[in-house]
């Protein structure tokens, strides 16, 4: 049975969610598209003058994924919050495997409550985000 | 000692409109790989009961960077220039929403800034900067309370 907001119980996962490999044209695409035009993201020149090899990924563009993997489960409107730490830089040419797990279920004011723990890994595992959804789960 | 201009603690932003295009907002679902039609077509968006194309998750971020590009061509510092942000040693360090209501193509909102603290970490290897961002609509209140922090990379 397919798991929804309305029936997860603690320790359900939500369907994964992969994105990539991100290329030199996403990051371009996506300063363009987030209006975030720094250059660490798009200029090799710069990203090499202050002292990185190359350029990487917009931390939101991950976010971006892990706020579709809890959207496309619940729906935006029983969203109630949604945040992550950026644990690790994301190289060009990177896949991202997202993923999110039921850690609570609780009422509160008469709702239920759900809390997801969110996590984005690159292919050699390394940890790039890790993050926490509030989805309401009330019928 | 650290590169952010700590005396801006406290500061709030004059409040800023962004209007939320119908296009751009489409450009940035289809470039997070969004395909859900809700967030591409407003027909789509519609027939389900909204007044246009919603905004993902995030958007809230990109609504923040108009208002500071808006503020910019208004003669007025934006964010990193207001506390000093390094973008050669500069971090995204965390990033969180609280959503009291949905972004559609089409509204007209009001942005507001506040440097809420600066904090520093790893021995002071690392200066973080927090900052508050609310994204209110003139009938349905406030939709999104964003807080990041920012980091610069010392030494």
């Amino acid at each position: 049975m397919t798991v929804t907001p309305t029936t997860a119980q603690v320790g359900d996962k939500l369907p994964e969610l992969t994105f990539g490999p991100i290329s030199r044209t996403t990051l371009a695409l996506y300063a363009g598209a987030s209006g975030d035009h720094n250059p660490i993201h798009i200029d090799l020149d710069f990203a090499k003058n202050a002292g990185m090899d190359d350029v990487f990924a917009h931390g939101m563009l991950s976010m971006a994924q892990l706020g579709r993997l809890a959207t496309n489960w619940a729906g935006q409107d029983r969203m109630r919050a949604l945040s992550t730490r950026f644990t690790a830089i994301t190289p060009v040419g990177a896949t991202l495997t997202c993923t999110g797990q039921v850690v609570d279920r609780h009422e509160e004011h008469g709702r239920v409550l759900l809390t997801i723990k969110l996590a984005a890994h690159i292919d050699d595992g390394t940890q790039t985000l890790r993050g926490e959804a509030k989805i309401c789960g009330t019928p | 000692m650290g590169i952010f201009n700590r005396s801006t603690k406290g500061h709030v932003t004059p409040p800023i409109e962004v209007t939320i295009e119908r296009g751009p907002l489409a450009f940035f679902s289809e470039t997070i790989g969004e395909t859900d039609p809700i967030y591409l077509n407003p027909e789509t968006a519609q027939a389900a009961g909204h007044p246009d194309i919603l905004a993902p998750a995030t958007y809230a971020a990109v609504v923040g960077t108009f208002a500071d590009q808006i503020a910019r061509r208004k003669g007025q510092p934006d964010i990193l220039e207001l506390i000093n942000g390094d973008l050669r040693v500069l971090l995204h360090g965390t990033e969180a929403y609280t959503y009291h209501g949905p972004m559609f193509a089409g509204d007209v909102v009001t942005v507001e800034n506040e440097m809420t603290d600066f904090t520093d970490a790893k021995g002071g290897k690392l200066e973080i900067a927090h900052v508050t961002t609310c994204i209110t609509h003139p009938t349905r209140g406030l939709l999104v309370e964003a807080t990041r922090s920012i980091i610069h990379r010392l030494g």
